[in-house]
């Protein structure tokens, strides 16, 4: 399905009419939670390395603050609209609920494709976001984190000017720090670790061992890798691992039946996931097209790349022997996809539950920097495993109870949280 | 005898206390000897206990075991295996693991457990070759007790990490790789898991400690009265059972009699030997912050504090100077004795019924004797109901070989030591090196440097392979280094003989092996204790004109021309050393 049928926002939406229907949601609550809080769209003016002035368009998006500061990530990428940051940010609201950390949700972005400007060029860009919207955020009102093709040395500088406006340190403004900067040991596994809690507790579930486990994945960048290493370490087996080739413009997707060796690959991977395509075939690799990751002979299968990959048009090509899918990314699988995988009894870990490991670290991050006192990299992963551990196993417990599937299960807990707040505060 | 396998037991399921399952596991690989042995018996004990009357409840503490997976999984990670195999000294390893990471997998399922549990936690190692040798390593590697109740989570997990990378450290130290190297195994063959286990006792003020711990063996090198080797014999103190495992203070009593008082020359005797003191956890602020030490949140009280916290009552009796006799209970004035009377003698509750059901019923199921450890809490007003926390089981090695020493032979011309109060049996005539503390030389506030001195020396001999005699002053393994030499049977683990020895300005009370039994009967070491007033005795003449082949500011090791003779008879307790 190509992006300009694909509508982001309008899937969310869905989502979460779906759950006021079957919550019976007052129709304040629901033409509330419906739209966004509070929207920023701006115009970034940058001089660029050759003298020429561009403008980038950038945006920042609060869906809903009623559970605590508005948290939310901010990606880089040249296709991004503000329907993709609004169904970001509303699904951040959900993701914070059901994790049950006191934050609420939001998104930004600016549309520009990093890979052509020089690092001065970002760093001008990420001031600019900053300049933008000072007023907007803060550590009391919105928290921004990275997200696609945005470092911690992005966060870093957009610390630094929001220092620099306000006159004061403030490590709390924005996660995804560098360590010693005010970043959380652990944060940069956080996602992909937190994804692979979820696959071990639904692995009990389904009363299968991690060593009898094949997997393949979407996307080699920061969840990818980080879910490859510690699903390998619980004894799980990844035999292919796709990603986007900057140089071709093309995906691909990399395989090797006994296992891919994930230090070796990660070591011939750029800062953007990009799997070096010669280094891998003289390592041994099978390069394949990029969408063959979803046909392969596999128990799990993890999308960790971007939204809308698993269509109408390709969820017929996943193999029968998948039993797991487990969305690394936000909104991987389309509804109509979505119901199919169902109908095919296929154990579905949905984004806001698989993905949420990031989320609870910026958290966990937030907590520490406006400490200033940082925790050790096991102290805040076996916070991490707590949190997302326990999320995982009271949506189960919600989905059994009430025969719904794991998505809905998810969304209904964290709609009802969120709906809750907005009524405690007399808003609805 | 068929051990329980890991796949029957159950896997941790983030639920310690509130579970079904009391007895829990993470991870893969081997749970050790000392997990394995309760694991042998657990289902045993649940029997006992349904049919036992409800008097005394017997259930082994709740606990989980970090099997040996992750053991390696921290090694590796944290690229520890060659600071683990190095000689650096035991502080450096102890730091280097400190800053190792324990394994993402493992975090979150500690990070759980410690969420729920605010009571103190023994964090215990389980070494896989004491599972794989059927032996125990008693007192090798280091079990840490965590009060476990600040009110922050992230302190008390920071704590539990601390402690089991301090257990999985104890592995390298000096004196378990000395104890390895004197088996035929080697210290990469090692592997560590760690129990994590609810301390018995209660909270009293700032201390917490089980009424009574105790150690209990189903044979007894030294029957006194009536009592016969086979019927066993236990070891009672107040607090942690600390005071008996390490330092050897505690009232000995034989199951099949226990009414009778261990031997003793005068009252007064009776009184300076038994416990003044006991061990508990300090439940309030640190005393100091040092993760690389085993008895950091330990502490010894008087036990003043124990009659205040209502404690003594059902195991004291009070010595009534003016008749010069020792009267049950704790109702008159007078200094107490931890005699354990009103449990033993007026039978106020049946413990020594329940320590003789459970040697019995663990011979059965180890098929050899045993040595168990457990702790009980009474109930404060009428002792009864009791909780018996059964800690630990392990095989006992007896030798049955047959020695006869006649008393001639004890008072030859050609007797280096002989003593009519050995541990051990049996007959050995291929050792040649005696190691000894120079009797000029010895001070009792050096016992400290004697130790380290000693530790070079038995590395040394193990690395030769060449087994010796040992001969020193005061209680071996002593926590109070002006009672003995303060060390781990590692640190003398090539030591086939040992011999404590007073000295006559230097009248220590001697251990009689007690701090490392079972050690000594595992390796069958032979354990001679020689006070300066008995009949036989140590021949230093003979010794010192032996050719020296290393001598230190307090040690001499000597190598006779020929191998000494050594018979131990083990019915009688009598021993012999003779040279050529």
């Amino acid at each position: 399905m190509s992006k300009e049928f694909f509508n982001a926002f309008k899937m969310a939406q869905n989502q979460f009419d779906h759950i006021a229907d079957m919550l019976d949601l007052d129709k304040a609550t629901r033409e509330f939670l419906m739209y966004p809080m509070r929207e920023q769209q701006f115009t970034i003016p940058i001089r660029l390395d050759d003298g020429n002035v561009r403008m980038f368009r950038g945006f920042r998006v609060v869906h809903n603050d009623a559970r605590g500061p508005a948290k939310g990530g901010i990606r880089f990428h040249p296709l991004e609209t503000i329907d993709t940051i609004r169904a970001l940010a509303m699904w951040m609201t959900w993701k914070c609920a059901v994790v049950d950390i006191p934050l609420g949700g939001a998104y930004g972005g600016v549309t520009c494709d990093p890979h052509d400007l020089s690092m001065r060029e970002q760093e001008q860009v990420s001031r600019g976001w900053v300049r933008q919207l000072a007023k907007y955020l803060g550590p009391l009102v919105d928290v921004p984190a990275p997200d696609i093709m945005t470092s911690a040395q992005h966060m870093l500088w957009m610390l630094d000017e929001y220092e620099a406006i306000r006159g004061e340190k403030y490590p709390g403004f924005i996660t995804g720090k560098p360590i010693g900067m005010g970043g959380s040991q652990g944060r940069k596994e956080a996602v992909g670790f937190g994804l692979i809690f979820t696959v071990r507790q639904t692995l009990k579930e389904l009363g299968m061992r991690p060593e009898d486990t094949t997997a393949s994945i979407q996307g080699f960048g920061n969840v990818g890798q980080h879910a490859a290493e510690l699903l390998q370490q619980i004894g799980g087996t990844v035999i292919s691992a796709s990603c986007w080739d900057q140089k071709d413009q093309v995906s691909y997707c990399y395989k090797k039946e006994s296992g891919i060796d994930f230090e070796e690959l990660s070591g011939i991977t750029d800062r953007f996931g990009g799997i070096d395509k010669d280094k891998a075939s003289e390592l041994g690799y099978e390069v394949l097209p990029g969408e063959s990751w979803l046909e392969q002979e596999v128990d799990i299968l993890i999308p960790a790349a971007v939204e809308n990959q698993i269509t109408a048009a390709n969820v017929k090509k996943i193999s029968k022997k998948v039993k797991i899918i487990a969305e690394g990314a936000n909104g991987p699988t389309t509804p109509e996809a979505d119901k199919i995988i169902a109908d095919r009894n296929i154990f579905m870990i949905p984004d806001l539950l698989a993905n949420a490991g990031g989320a609870t670290c910026s958290y966990f991050e937030q907590v520490q920097s406006n400490m200033n006192y940082y925790w050790e990299r096991d102290e805040v992963l076996g916070k991490l495993d707590v949190k997302i551990t326990n999320a995982f196993e009271s949506v189960l417990e919600l989905a059994k109870k009430k025969k719904l599937c794991m998505r809905d299960a998810t969304y209904y807990i964290a709609v009802v949280r969120v709906a809750q707040a907005c009524r405690d505060r007399g808003w609805v | 005898m068929k051990k329980v396998s890991l796949e029957s037991l159950t896997p941790f399921d983030r639920k310690f206390f509130t579970g079904k399952e009391k007895f829990t596991y993470l991870g893969q690989g081997s749970i050790g000897g000392k997990a394995q042995g309760l694991a042998d018996i657990k289902d045993i004990l649940a029997d006992l206990n349904s049919r036992n009357s409800s008097d005394i409840q017997i259930n082994i503490p709740t606990l989980t075991v970090i099997a040996t997976d992750f053991f390696d999984l921290f090694l590796k990670n944290n690229n520890l295996d060659d600071i683990a195999l190095s000689g650096m000294r035991d502080d450096q390893i102890a730091h280097a693991f400190q800053r190792g990471e324990l394994p993402t997998q493992l975090v979150g399922d500690l990070h759980a457990l410690i969420s729920q549990v605010h009571s103190p936690l023994a964090i215990r190692s389980s070494s896989m070759l004491e599972d794989a040798m059927f032996e125990p390593f008693a007192s090798v590697y280091t079990t840490k007790m965590i009060p476990n109740n600040q009110f922050d989570p992230d302190i008390r997990f920071r704590k539990l990490v601390e402690a089991v990378k301090y257990v999985y450290a104890s592995t390298f130290f000096k004196g378990a790789k000395d104890y390895i190297d004197a088996t035929k195994h080697t210290i990469a063959d090692e592997k560590m898991a760690v129990i994590i286990q609810e301390v018995v006792g209660s909270r009293h003020n700032d201390r917490f400690y089980p009424q009574i711990s105790g150690v209990a063996r189903s044979y007894n090198f030294y029957p006194t009265g009536p009592a016969k080797p086979e019927e066993g014999v236990v070891d009672l103190a107040l607090g942690l059972g600390k005071t008996i495992v390490d330092e050897g203070i505690g009232w000995s009593f034989s199951p099949a009699y226990p009414q009778v008082n261990p031997p003793y020359n005068s009252l007064g005797d009776l009184l300076k030997r038994s416990q003044t003191e006991f061990w508990a956890i300090h439940m309030g602020e640190p005393l100091s912050y040092n993760p690389i030490k085993e008895t950091e949140y330990m502490q010894k009280y008087s036990l003043t504090e124990a009659e205040n916290d209502g404690n003594l009552r059902f195991i004291a009796s009070t010595y009534i100077p003016g008749d010069d006799k020792i009267k049950i209970g704790i109702g008159d004035k007078g200094p107490r004795v931890l005699d354990f009377a009103p449990i033993l003698k007026l039978k106020e509750i049946p413990l020594e019924k329940v320590l003789k059901k459970l040697l019995e019923v663990c011979e059965k199921r180890l098929e050899s004797m045993v040595e168990i450890e457990f702790a009980v809490t009474l109930d404060p007003d009428h002792g009864i109901p009791a909780r018996f926390g059964f800690l630990q089981v392990r095989p006992m090695v007896v030798s049955q070989e047959r020695v006869d020493i006649s008393l001639e032979e004890l008072s030859a011309d050609n007797v280096v030591v002989a003593s009519e109060s050995v541990l051990g049996n049996g007959a050995i005539s291929t050792i040649q090196d005696i190691v000894y503390i120079k009797p000029e030389k010895f001070e009792a506030i050096k016992t400290t440097i004697i130790a380290k001195e000693l530790e070079k020396i038995n590395h040394q001999l193990v690395q030769a392979k060449h087994p010796y005699v040992l001969i020193g002053f005061g209680r071996w393994g002593s926590s109070d280094p002006s009672g003995g030499i303060p060390l781990k049977f590692g640190q003398i683990s090539g030591a086939r003989i040992i011999v404590e020895a007073t000295l006559p300005n230097m009248s220590f009370m001697l251990s009689q092996g007690s701090h490392f039994f079972h050690n000594i009967t595992s390796f069958q070491v032979c354990y001679f204790s020689v006070a300066h007033w008995d009949k036989y005795n140590i021949n230093w003449d003979w010794l010192n004109q032996q050719k020296v082949i290393n001598e230190t500011q307090y040690i001499r090791h000597i190598r006779p021309p020929a191998p000494l003779r050594i018979k131990v008879d083990g019915r009688k307790g009598r021993g012999v050393i003779s040279h050529e």
